[in-house]
Order: C-alpha cells, then sequence, then structure tokens
C-alpha cells in the first residue's frame, strides 16, 4: 500500500508545476490530484517539508509575507506594547499588576524574565526591537525572530491543533494558519504558562497555559497588518485587541543571537539590586 | 560645533526607548553620569555590546564600571566597528546609571580621546529613520 502511495505521489510529482508559492495556481482538475488527503501518510501528518505536501495542488494565497519585518515604532515608540488599553484583568493578574506597579516606584523591576534569558514568547516576540524574518512556503510560514533566534512555525496545510494531552507546550504555542478572503488568520494555542508575560517594563500581565490568541495577517499598502485578539480567562477578562503593523527591511538580515551565560555577567542591570525576580 | 553635535545626538537618544532585551526600569533616565577612564573590555556581541571601564573614583581606586549598548546592528549604522575602541584606551562615556547605586548604567555617548563622538542610531528598521 506504501509502495502504492508513494508511486502515485512520484508519478503526480513529476507532472505538477514547482512548489514555488509563485507558481501556485487554483487547483489542478480532479484527473491530475492524488488520491486522498496528500498532507496525511498512513494516519500521520506529514511535515510541512515533505514533497508530498509541499506539491499539493492548492489555491494561490492571497498574498507573500516572506521577507523582514519589524515593528513600526515611527509613530510611537512605545508601540512594541499590546496595551494600553488593557483588559479588565483577574485577581491572579491583578496581583502582579500592582506588584509590578509597586516596584516600579520603588525604582525596581519586577519579575524580567525576559531579561533573564526566558524566552519571550508570543506575542511580544513579534514586537521586539530586532526584525522577524519570515519564509513562506506552500505549507507553512517560518519565522525566526532577530531577538534570540526564537522559531515560530505557522502550519498552512490543513492540520489541525495537536490533542492537547500530547502537544508539547511552548512560548510561541502551535500555530495554525488559514486563508480567508485577503487575510491569513492564525489561530495559536499550547502555550507554557510559566516565565511567560504580555508586556515588559513595568507592567506585569502573565500569559497562562490557557492563552488563546487569533492574529489576522493582511497586507495594507506596503506594510504588513496584524489584528491581535487574545483571551485568557485565568488572567482577563473577555477579548485583548490591538493592531499592529511592521514594515518591511530590505537592507538588513537577522544574525545568529543567543542568551549566552555570559550575556547577563556583563549586563550588571540585570543582575543588579533593581531586580526583583520573585 | 562639535558641542552641538554632541547636543544633538543626545535629544535624538532621548526621542527613542532603550533597545535592550531586558527592561529598561532599572536605569534612571533622568540622571547622566559621566565615565572619564580606560577601556577594559569592548565586547562586539549580539544581542547587546558591552564596554567595561575603570573609572578611578574620588581616593584614586579603580571602579570597575558596566555599560550596556545596543547591538551591533545599529551600532554599526553610527558609525561603529568592533575595532573603534579596544582595551587601554581612553574614553570618556556617558551612561543613564542604575537606579540602585550600583556601577552600572546603559550607554548614552562615547567620547574617543581624539574627540570624536559616536552614539547608537535610533531601532527603526524598515524606515527611512534607520538608514
Amino acid at each position: 500500500m506504501r509502495r502504492r502511495i508513494a508511486v502515485c505521489v512520484l508519478i503526480w510529482a513529476m507532472v505538477s508545476a514547482s512548489c514555488s508559492p509563485a507558481s501556485q495556481t487554483t487547483a489542478p482538475a480532479a484527473s491530475t490530484t492524488p488520491a486522498a488527503d496528500a498532507t496525511v501518510e498512513e494516519g500521520k501528518q506529514l511535515s510541512a517539508l515533505a514533497p508530498a505536501n509541499l506539491t499539493k495542488p492548492r489555491p494561490k494565497p492571497p498574498f507573500e509575507v516572506t521577507g523582514n519585518w519589524f515593528i513600526d515604532v515611527s509613530q510611537n515608540p512605545e508601540a512594541w506594547r499590546f496595551g494600553p488599553p488593557y483588559p479588565k484583568l483577574t485577581p491572579a493578574a491583578q496581583l502582579h499588576w500592582d506588584a509590578a506597579k509597586k516596584y516600579t516606584a520603588e525604582g525596581k523591576v519586577y519579575r524580567d524574565d525576559i531579561g533573564q534569558c526566558w524566552p519571550a514568547g508570543l506575542p511580544l516576540i513579534m514586537t521586539r526591537y530586532w526584525p522577524m524574518a519570515m519564509v513562506q512556503i506552500p505549507t507553512a510560514i517560518y519565522m525566526i525572530s532577530g531577538f534570540m533566534n526564537s522559531v515560530r512555525i505557522v502550519y498552512l496545510d490543513g492540520r489541525k491543533h495537536t490533542d492537547p494531552d500530547i502537544i508539547v507546550r511552548t512560548y510561541n504555542g502551535e500555530s495554525i494558519g488559514t486563508w480567508e478572503g485577503d487575510s491569513l488568520v492564525v489561530d495559536t494555542v499550547g502555550f507554557r504558562g510559566d516565565h511567560h508575560w504580555m508586556d515588559q517594563g513595568g507592567v506585569a500581565i502573565p500569559a497562562g497555559e490557557q492563552l488563546h490568541i487569533v492574529e489576522r495577517f493582511r497586507m495594507v499598502s506596503n506594510q504588513l497588518e496584524i489584528e491581535y485578539t487574545m483571551t485568557d480567562p485565568q488572567h482577563w477578562e473577555g477579548d485583548w485587541k490591538s493592531t499592529k503593523r511592521f514594515n518591511r527591511v530590505v537592507d538588513e538580515d537577522i544574525q545568529e543571537v543567543s542568551c549566552l551565560p555570559d550575556l547577563n555577567q556583563h549586563l550588571q542591570s540585570t543582575t543588579s539590586k533593581t531586580q526583583v525576580l520573585q | 560645533m562639535k558641542k552641538v553635535l554632541f547636543g544633538a545626538a543626545l535629544v535624538l537618544a532621548c526621542s527613542v526607548p532603550v533597545l535592550a532585551h531586558h527592561s529598561p526600569a532599572a536605569f534612571d533616565r533622568s540622571k547622566e553620569v559621566k565615565l572619564v577612564g580606560t577601556v577594559k573590555e569592548f565586547r562586539w556581541q549580539n544581542p547587546h555590546t558591552w564596554i567595561e571601564v575603570l573609572v578611578p573614583d574620588e581616593k584614586g581606586k579603580d571602579v570597575l564600571w558596566g555599560v550596556e549598548l545596543t547591538s551591533p546592528t545599529y551600532l554599526i549604522r553610527a558609525g561603529w566597528k568592533s575595532n573603534t575602541i579596544k582595551p587601554g584606551d581612553k574614553v570618556t562615556v556617558m551612561v543613564n546609571p542604575v537606579r540602585s547605586g550600583e556601577p552600572a548604567g546603559i550607554f548614552r555617548s562615547l567620547t574617543l580621546a581624539d574627540g570624536r563622538v559616536l552614539t547608537e542610531r535610533p531601532a527603526r528598521l524598515g524606515t527611512a529613520d534607520s538608514k
């Protein structure tokens, strides 16, 4: 059976067009469509990089995000934040909010986990002051941040979210993208709920395991717009909304960046008496 | 003229937020400290460059100050190179100090022995300001 499928896929691949996005067209006639779902083989989800998945006929996406993107702070240097406005916090989150305000007033820094080399995680990873490199292929968008080279993958191949019982929670979560009209709607769950924050620098709102982020990507003029709708009933009520614009960077590539063991040893502010770590 | 340029650079630096992987709240942006000393180490790396400067205190004893800078990406755009300074160089560095009083601060400007003044570029990639 496996050999038969492999042969079918091979023959189909030989007659199909390149998998480059530019060559994608409306799905071909049924006679050239591989049997069954080409993204699944013997009940297992194919890798986003598997040839049979890459070459599956798909409608041409309405836009391309391949490029380096940088949060637009030209009008507001604080635009990297997702508030204000902030949602109404639950008592569990209010504790941290109040603590951050108290310690900030005392000239201290409350629970700056990013500064201690914990991952920024979604959503903050999208708006760091380093570019986000995005590479779009038919089955996924691979994102690598210029900040600590954090990796985020948005799957576009029609897969569903991983079973919650086996998902490996991460700071950027598991992202599934779906094209809807002129937009790409990205649904992300599966977050780590420790050392994960929704803001930084005097504002402390935790991100928990119930965090659910829906992003609506659109191209507006020459900018990438992402409209965020974020929920986390453990930490705030209702929808937390924010819209970000990103500029295309054409004269800079991301570089290798790590939070090396000696980094903070030489950045005394991160180890100074100003830090409140717990 | 040099003083004018220096002043302009400071105004520019004031108008943009700190580029850092950590919270900028540890620094007192209302204060500036002038460090006149000798470079012990200049580390050119991501995500931050740093300078360690030996600065004599009022009793003449060297105090090691840590100065945090942005990434080379933005320093290169402001004219920096990896060999702009080296251990042993006499420098004057302006910093916003940490609020705890410890000998550390975030970079504002560097004056080299030959009088050249270097700052950072604002982190605004993708706009005309970043050129």
